[in-house]
């Protein structure tokens, strides 16, 4: 068993801000670990505290209660951030660089030597797509573009700790596959990776574990595969060209779908039943599978059962989540 | 290096929002106005007449030594410089700190492996030595327009720019307190300028203070006095400094750096504890 610290550890982490009289809790008590090359999720609705989790857990922010831990190690400490990535939530890239230049400057605080520099740079500018760009104007870049930039800037120090702050934001559906694609990439040669998202479905497809954030509080937290474990609907199609409905079966409601239908059982008994009447009136199964459920349906159903969030709580009288 | 870079990165801002260039314009100006409008003719060591914009002033048949001309004309560059160069260098640098806090901005420098207290003072590495070439152009190139058009060689001229540096650090380190603690450009450039208003009539803090009407109103024009930079003092002696006259008043000085030093240091605490 390895002894080394985990790569991200918080305990009972609190933020709180003041704002005229007012005090903000902005995180409750927020307690996670991240396992060394896990890819965790952070999900909750806007004004959760995801970003200010992300910022504690940097040490851009100094928690009010509570202890925060990169590799063990205090992370307002700048040895910490040793090849720590961070792809922050609308990062705006001083805008008189050019991509190849903010990555060099970029890579230099972060310590990396120039003949290193001069490599990464042209690689991870490839990498991302930007390699043509490489020397124009940031300025002149699109939001999908520069969302890119900081993907690349984040892998710049060969990161083993990577922190993305909703990186698919602004970004179209070949720009999020490109940069869910470089994720994946990350994930397999081991670096842990920790993204903060609203967008489900991405998550979902990167992370193997999340929280969810509500109000400053963790609500849920577990492996999306058990998040999201199948339950007893099953998606049936036929292989006949009728349009005829499914027989009726007890214990069984069945809905038609685009060309596939959708059956919810009381139990696996009842899903036996079903296939036994269809294979008494001659028709031929050609798929019967599970469905889980996505990790949209937990959230809101988990937000549902909690009552919508509304950013924030005040600390009189602080509700919190569950 | 990551200081360098830091350095280095100050500089290329400057040049890409022409901060830089507008600063070499005004100083280009400058020098030459001095170069084509002022004209001078030397007769054996002695000032025979001169022209300024076009207008010619004839002197009489042995006019004062062309040295002592020269040194009189350089004193009275100095006070101009003085003025101009700490105006413009407050303006060329007056956003240094607000454009590095920016929101979205500041995450990108401060999850480097480098400390908040070096990222600041690379930023502040940065500006000063803009500042210093900007003001090694200007007063060297006085210096070399006068000695070019005279023959005269003084280099004391050149301590002008060290004043006038002094004077700005001082100021610099003000304008990164305030940066730090607003993130304002507009109010960064303006708090200096209203700090080097109010300090010039403070040295005469003995006559203030005694036509002050309570205790408590005279005290705070003496504390006043004894804080803030000492800009009066500083450009007077300045002045004397290039006519060879006398040199630099060490309190007011001290007191003006130590001014720049104090709130250098507010402003690398508040930076390090400030959450971003």
């Amino acid at each position: 068993m390895s002894l080394a610290p985990p790569p991200i550890a918080a305990h009972e982490v609190s933020k709180e801000f003041r704002r005229l009289r007012r005090r903000v809790v902005a995180l409750d008590e927020v307690t996670l670990q991240v396992e060394r090359g896990e890819a965790f999720g952070l999900l909750g609705p806007n004004g959760a505290g995801k970003t200010t989790l992300v910022k504690v857990l940097l040490g851009l922010s100094r928690p009010t209660r509570g202890v925060v831990r990169l590799r063990g190690v205090c992370p307002t400490r700048p040895g910490a951030r040793c090849k720590v990535g961070y792809l922050p939530e609308g990062h705006r890239f001083p805008a008189y660089h050019t991509g190849a230049s903010a990555l060099r400057f970029f890579g230099r605080l972060a310590g990396v030597d120039e003949k290193t520099l001069a490599r990464r740079t042209a690689e991870l500018l490839e990498l991302v797509g930007l390699g043509e760009r490489a020397d124009d104007r940031i300025g002149r870049y699109s939001k999908g573009m520069t969302q890119r930039l900081g993907l690349a800037a984040a892998l710049l120090d060969d990161p083993d700790l990577l922190f993305l702050d909703e990186p698919t934001d602004g970004v179209d559906p070949v720009g999020r596959r490109h940069i869910r694609s470089v994720l994946l990439a990350a994930r397999a040669r081991g670096v842990t990776i920790f993204i903060n998202s609203h967008l489900l479905s991405e998550v979902e497809r990167t992370c193997g574990r999340v929280a969810i954030l509500r109000a400053g509080r963790v609500v849920r937290e577990g492996s999306v595969e058990a998040l999201t474990q199948p339950r007893l609907r099953f998606r049936l199609r036929l292989d006949d060209s009728h349009a005829e409905p499914l027989p009726l079966v007890p214990g069984v409601s069945v809905a038609a779908r685009n060309g596939h239908f959708e059956a919810d059982a009381t139990d696996l008994h009842a899903v036996n039943r079903l296939l036994d009447e269809l294979r008494r009136q001659g028709r031929l199964v050609a798929e019967l599978s599970p469905l889980r459920s996505d990790l949209e349906e937990v959230f809101v159903s988990l937000l549902g059962e909690e009552g919508p969030a509304t950013g924030p709580a005040p600390a009189a009288g602080h509700g919190g989540g569950s | 290096m990551k200081t360098w870079a830091l350095i280095t990165d100050t500089w290329r801002e400057a040049f890409a929002r022409f901060t830089f260039l507008g600063f070499a314009i005004a100083s280009t100006l400058f020098l030459l106005t001095l170069a084509f409008a002022l004209n001078l003719d030397i007769v054996d060591g002695s000032l025979a007449a001169a022209s300024l914009l076009g207008k010619e002033f004839v002197l009489p048949e042995g006019g004062p030594p062309i040295d002592q001309v020269v040194v009189r004309g350089q004193a009275v560059f100095a006070g101009m410089l003085y003025g101009l160069g700490i105006f413009l260098a407050v303006f060329a640098t007056g956003s240094l700190v607000p454009n590095l806090v920016k929101r979205g901005t500041v995450d990108l420098y401060l999850t480097r492996p480098i400390s908040r207290t070096q990222v600041l003072l690379g930023r502040f590495a940065g500006g000063v030595t803009l500042v210093i070439a900007n003001l090694a152009y200007l007063c060297g190139g006085v210096v070399a327009v006068v000695t070019l058009k005279t023959g005269v060689w003084n280099p004391r001229f050149l301590l002008a720019g060290g004043v006038i540096l002094l004077v700005f650090l001082s100021f610099l380190g003000l304008m990164f307190l305030v940066g730090v603690l607003s993130g304002s450009t507009p109010l960064s450039i303006m708090v200096p300028y209203g700090l080097y208003v109010i300090s010039l009539p403070l040295a005469a803090h003995e006559r203030l203070a005694a036509v002050m009407d309570s205790r408590l109103a005279a005290g705070v024009v003496h504390t006043l006095y004894w804080v803030l930079p000492k800009t009066a003092e500083l450009g007077r002696d300045m002045v004397r400094l290039v006519l060879a006259e006398g040199s630099l008043d060490p309190i007011a000085a001290a007191t003006t750096a130590a001014f720049g030093a104090i709130c250098l240091t507010f402003a690398l605490i508040v930076f390090n504890r400030k959450n971003y």
